[in-house]
């Protein structure tokens, strides 16, 4: 034992290069597309296509944020953004905790249901999005904040549900085994004793399913228009470029994701449960 | 509240909690009602769709052809012989495959760099994860403001390393713009490899590697003996949740190329919208996606059944 350890000091203490150099790179890479964003957003638009380009703005300005958000109606898509997110989040956090609670404790329709819940993660959302499109015009929800929110419940429902099933299933029931001997009913020992030790999971679920929502583009591209229409569904007016709104799209771009990233950051501690659909135990 | 008290009054008296009718026929049905709202959710916006879009592929509903007579296999047959929906299942294809592959390798070598401690760890973690909270539309528009010509700054860069004029489009030349839409998709999803091939390798007990330093094997060789076996349900676990997301790919095409020039840039998902959607042959375009639906569905029965038996839980 004694002849291994002057072996191992050197070993430990020496600075691994590689490593630092590899961090550097990828850190800098991560960063470098979000500070020129952020760059983009502030400079005057005499900046644009200057040689050098114009690293650091020198007279930084607001105006983009202005025009983004009144002129390209970014402030109409935050908003409805905001509504369709928060409802669809909250529905699909108590639906999802519900079902899961059921998955986990009763086992109902075994591995099956189970199964089939999870395989709705997985379906191309192509195939789902044009029959919508379709039954929403013909019932009235086109372009309807209730009929995203709907849809967006639906879309985040498997990993609430799977979330939650993970979660529910690291619980101890000896809690609501004594509750349901002292003659709670089911219901009783689900609602006061379970959810509320569950209540970090719900939160956590609850994040990882608005981040969805806000991020969402697809469903929002085709089952809205000029009312319901979402934060990201926006970008449509800067594609081409056929002026020069580098700015707008910039400032767009910043005001929308500031918050999924607060949210997303101060969840981290739950990420790997929402990235594996509560497969894997961060 | 009501029943607390009951069953308070009745558990005080010795009697067995009597409940009306309804709370009885609730309380014995109590794991169906539970699962009922998301199952009837998920019962009419994704299976009665998938259901009414099977009988619109066999018939004609088409916004350019008036009446929805039935068809039989003709709009399958137009998607089958269409060389462009082939192009797009190709592209679809070696896109998510390079795509992937590349987010696993270097996702796997950051999780190396980051499975000891060391100071600033957790700054680092944080601003790593970042990509992964970001709608792949700003992302698309990141890119295209780094990369496009003449505002991007991307071409003065590689001028000034190289030392030559560099003029690259980025977004209209072949091969440049399947990089640029690589690039794009790397960045936003590497943090997804990398973090769950961390939460792997942290899993691995650490006096593993102390037993094999001992025995004098070096860090390469324990690579191979401890931590490749070790992180393999990890890796498959990562390698299939991210797949399935890459052949959906269509937000960054439609911001940074709009699947050109020409249709170069169609993915399965864009030829099916456009073919929905600007060129409005829906059914078409619903026979197009059961296709794919299909062909999805036959990875999931694949990858993730075996995934669901191999599970650690």
């Amino acid at each position: 034992m004694a002849a291994v350890a002057p072996v191992r000091r050197p070993k430990r203490r020496s600075i691994p290069v590689g490593r630092i150099l590899l961090l550097g790179f990828f850190l800098v890479f991560v960063l470098w597309p979000l500070y020129w964003m952020f760059n983009t957003s502030i400079k005057p638009s005499d900046d644009y296509l200057t040689v050098p380009p114009v690293w650091f703005p020198t007279a930084p300005t607001l105006v983009h944020y202005e025009a983004a958000l009144f002129a390209y109606r970014g402030l109409d898509g935050l908003i409805n953004s905001l509504i369709i997110s928060l409802s669809a989040t909250v529905l699909s956090a108590l639906f999802g905790t519900l079902m899961a609670y059921s998955l986990a404790r009763y086992n109902t329709g075994g591995q099956h249901l189970s199964f089939w819940v999870l395989s709705q993660r997985f379906l191309p959302p192509i195939g789902i999005v044009l029959p919508v499109f379709l039954i929403y015009r013909g019932v009235g929800l086109y372009d309807t904040h209730i009929g995203l929110i709907v849809a967006y419940t639906v879309f985040t429902l498997p990993v609430s549900v799977w979330m939650m099933f993970a979660y529910f299933r690291g619980m101890p029931k000896s809690m609501e085994e004594a509750a349901l001997v002292d003659g709670c009913t089911r219901w009783e020992a689900f609602w006061r004793v379970a959810v509320p030790l569950a209540a970090p999971g719900i939160v956590a679920a609850a994040v990882f399913a608005f981040i969805a929502c806000w991020t969402e583009f697809f469903f929002a591209l085709i089952l809205t228009s000029r009312t319901a229409f979402t934060l990201p569904t926006v970008f449509r007016a800067f594609i081409g470029f056929q002026g020069a709104q580098y700015g707008e799209a910039a400032a767009l771009a910043i005001v929308s994701l500031v918050p999924s990233i607060a949210l997303g950051v101060l969840a981290q501690r739950h990420l790997v449960r929402g990235l594996t659909l509560g497969a894997v135990r961060g | 509240m009501q029943h607390t008290a009951t069953i308070s009054r009745l558990k005080a008296t010795g009697a067995p909690p009597r409940l009306s009718g309804f709370a009885q026929w609730a309380d014995r049905h109590f794991k169906w009602l539970l699962v009922a709202p998301a199952v009837l959710l998920i019962l009419a916006l994704s299976v009665y769709p998938l259901l009414f879009s099977l009988v619109v592929s066999f018939i004609n509903y088409d916004f350019q052809v008036p009446g929805h007579a039935f068809v039989g296999l003709k709009n399958f047959e137009r998607v089958v012989f269409d060389p462009v929906a082939r192009w797009s299942l190709l592209l679809t294809a070696w896109l998510s495959g390079i795509s992937v592959a590349i987010e696993f390798v270097l996702g796997l070598l950051v999780a190396l760099t980051m499975v000891r401690s060391f100071p600033g760890r957790g700054v680092i973690m944080s601003i790593l994860i970042v990509p992964l909270f970001i709608s792949p539309v700003i992302v698309g528009q990141a890119w295209t403001l780094l990369l496009q010509r003449p505002f991007g700054p991307t071409n003065y860069i590689l001028t000034q390393l190289l030392g030559q004029e560099v003029t690259i489009g980025w977004m209209t030349e072949s091969p440049w713009l399947y990089v640029s839409l690589i690039i794009a998709d790397v960045w936003q999803w590497t943090p997804f490899m990398f973090v769950i091939l961390l939460a792997g390798l942290t899993a691995i007990p650490p006096n593993l590697y102390e037993a094999a330093e001992l025995d004098g094997v070096n860090a390469w060789q324990a690579f191979w003996a401890i931590t490749l076996p070790h992180l393999a349900p990890m890796m498959l676990l990562a390698l299939t949740f991210r797949l399935l997301d890459a052949i959906r790919m269509f937000d960054t095409i439609f911001i940074m190329t709009g699947g050109g020039p020409g249709t170069r840039t169609y993915t399965a998902s864009y030829y099916l919208y456009t073919v929905g959607f600007t060129q409005f042959h829906l059914s078409q375009a619903t026979a197009g996606s059961w296709l794919f639906l299909i062909f999805t569905a036959l990875v999931v029965m694949l990858l993730v059944r075996r995934l669901l038996k191999t599970e650690p839980v």
